[in-house]
């Protein structure tokens, strides 16, 4: 009785000293794994910035967002306006903060210099803890400034840059598409989510909307609660208070978890993909890996007789050849990981993003390809094992 | 045992311990409709300590018989068996057990694998017993001493001579002390020198107790061996004892 460990690095031996051959044999399942890795890591990457994004956004689990329209449209009407937002925030049992976000495009100008900032938007106070940025110089709006239809504005870093360098903007006047503003704080610095930067923003009191941006008209309402078991009576509230309001339903709300729904659907649906093209890649590399080993068997008819002539049993010749064609797709999957992993490190590098070491797929592409090299193995090593030792002697290559 | 195989063979009894015992064994190949008697009916006893060369002429059946006593074939009728152990009833998994144990079969080709050095070569027997490594070192070095080759442990087949590599190759079939080295023409491919050298390490095994038997044509050679038996159509044509 042989131990497992010489039938092991027999294999290895014949492994290494085919090197190249080893290498192109393996190709297939380099490449499926690589490209499994690859997608999963960016895949675990994108998702754990998308939701630290949406957490460092505010996107608690006490929170939830209406959106005018059904949901299905592609482009809604926009039928929210800043009076429902005013009686939404009279009703709303247990409202913590609420936060309407009116959009336009407003063209600040400060003396000599004028800018165009990515959003203008109409705000409430709740902003800075709806969201979890606060004026880092100078304050925000307050609800009596908003009542008051105050011309004062908060501007983000990268407007602060174009029309006041370094100089302090704080109660600077500007015009806001011909109106005139007081600068009266600088929002703290929230950089880029996706491609958007979020310092190219000015915020102005809601109540001025429509006065400045021309329309009293809502892209969302976000909202939070006291405590996370409210959220499902504050889209009661809402849903009866808006229905009351319009005579129909023109609203939908997500909620915190709808999202993480979404992302992880989408990431879902693309591991599934993902996980077919590997399948089919492996099953590729697998018949590449039975045929290689189907030529190395009639290659080395002779030392399979050498073999036998000294004593080696089938089951010795059998494990020699199933553990090389393992050895070989296990190679090529470690291969793939390394390379998939610094792949995705590299594109997400690229991206700003931190790629997520993807162990799961890995753990996934060995067992896989232990089980596709021990499958397509079988059949080389039983033919191998089954050779006659005089025939197999008498073979020349 | 209740065969007596010493009538048959026509051999004296003398008492010692019979390795090889081969009872009317008769092989026969078919190659499509055509049946090839490669042997027709031999009847040998091989005892411990001999020393025995085959001669005949090509095609009479040497390298089959050979084969059969080996176990690396079977017989197609007849009985033969090793160190009194029937391993004509045995199973393909205990005649692997057989080859690796009690014989040494040595190659006119050498049959040495081209990418193991000299001491992993004589390792294999070795391994295929579940010799662990230490144990697989120190014999494969002390044989390959015996051979005379303990310069060229770690050479490679391609960096050997002929006579060098089937010293290897002697080595190795020794590997597991077997009670029989077989050895089917094992200076075919060498110069008369070497050939000389090989049959030198073969008496010398010999004088130390290791029953041998060689396939040869050359007369010079079997000279050197204790008895000759020779064989015409498959079957004993004549068997003397020459020392
Ligand atoms: N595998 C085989 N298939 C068919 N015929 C064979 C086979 N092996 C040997 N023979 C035939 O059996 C006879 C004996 O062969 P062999 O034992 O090799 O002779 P020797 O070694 O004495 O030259 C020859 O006629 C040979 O052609
Ligand atoms: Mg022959």
């Amino acid at each position: 009785m042989i131990n497992l460990l010489d039938p092991f690095k027999i294999a290895f031996g014949s492994l290494l000293s085919n090197k190249l051959r080893s290498l192109l044999t393996t190709l297939g399942v380099i490449i499926g794994v690589a490209a499994v890795i690859t997608l999963v890591s960016m895949g675990e990457g994108a998702k754990s910035y998308i939701l630290g994004q949406i957490g460092s956004w505010g996107m608690g689990a006490n929170s939830l967002v209406i959106q005018p329209g059904t949901g299905d449209a592609t482009i809604p009407e926009l039928t929210l306006t800043y009076d429902d937002a005013v009686v939404l925030r009279q009703k709303i049992r247990h409202l913590q903060y609420l936060m309407p976000e009116f959009v336009g495009r407003g063209r600040c100008i400060y003396g000599k210099k004028s800018y165009i900032p990515s959003y203008t938007m109409g705000a409430s106070a709740d902003y800075p803890l709806a969201y979890k940025q606060k004026a880092v110089e100078g304050r925000f709006f307050s609800e009596a400034d908003d009542a008051s239809r105050r011309r004062v504005v908060v501007i983000g870093k990268t407007i602060v840059n174009k029309l006041f360098g370094s100089y302090s903007p704080i109660g600077e006047k500007i015009t806001i598409n011909g109106i005139g503003f007081t600068v009266i704080g600088v929002l703290e610095e929230k950089g880029t989510l996706l491609t958007n930067d979020m310092d190219d923003i000015a915020l102005i009191p809601g109540s001025l909307s429509e006065t400045v941006l021309g329309t009293n008209k809502i892209w969302e309402i976000f909202i939070t609660v006291e405590k996370d078991d409210q959220v499902a009576q504050a889209i009661d509230d809402i849903e009866k208070i808006l229905t009351a309001r319009h005579h129909r339903v023109d609203f939908h709300t997500h909620t915190q978890q709808g999202m993480i729904d979404i992302i992880n659907n989408i990431l879902n649906a693309m591991t599934g993909i993902v996980s077919a093209i590997a399948a089919i890649s492996l099953l590729v590399g697998g018949i590449g890996i039975m045929n290689i080993m189907l030529v190395a068997v009639t290659e080395r008819t002779r030392e399979i007789g050498i073999r036998k002539s000294i004593g080696a049993k089938q089951r010795d010749i059998f494990l020699q050849f199933v553990f090389e064609s393992v050895l070989i797709t296990m190679s090529g999957a470690l291969i793939g990981i390394i390379i998939g992993t610094l792949a995705a490190w590299l594109i997400m590098h690229f991206l700003k993003m931190e790629a997520v070491i993807a162990w799961g797929a890995a753990y996934s592409a060995c067992l896989v390809a232990f089980l596709v090299g021990t499958f397509f193995g079988v059949y080389p090593a039983v033919r191998a094992s089954r050779l006659d030792p005089v025939e197999a002697l008498r073979y020349e290559a | 045992m209740t065969r007596d195989g010493s009538k048959l063979s026509g051999s004296s009894a003398t008492g010692a311990q019979v390795v090889v015992r081969i009872r009317d064994v008769k092989r026969i190949y078919h190659l499509g409709k055509v049946e090839v008697r490669a042997l027709q009916g031999i009847n040998l006893i091989v005892e411990k300590g001999e020393f025995l060369s085959i001669m005949g002429p090509s095609g009479c059946g040497k390298s089959t018989l050979m084969h059969i006593i080996g176990c690396l074939d079977r017989p197609s009728s007849g009985h033969i068996s090793i160190d009194e152990v029937d391993v004509d009833e045995l199973d393909d998994n205990r005649l692997a057990d057989i080859r690796n144990r009690k014989v040494g079969f040595v190659f006119q080709t050498f049959n040495l694998l081209p990418k193991l050095n000299a001491i992993e070569n004589v390792e294999l027997p070795l391994i295929y017993a579940g010799a662990g490594f230490e144990e697989r070192r120190k014999k494969a070095s002390e044989l390959l001493n015996v051979v005379g080759l303990n310069d060229r442990m770690y050479h490679r087949p391609s960096e050997l001579s002929g006579g060098q590599s089937q010293r290897v190759a002697i080595a190795r079939a020794l590997a597991n002390d077997p009670s029989l080295i077989l050895a089917d023409e094992p200076t075919g491919n060498l110069d008369s020198k070497s050939g000389e050298e090989i049959i030198h390490l073969f008496e010398e095994l010999n004088n130390r107790g290791i029953t041998l038997i060689i396939v040869t044509h050359d007369k010079d050679i079997a000279g050197h061996s204790k008895r000759i038996v020779r064989l015409k159509d498959g079957l004993v044509l004549s068997d003397e004892k020459i020392k």
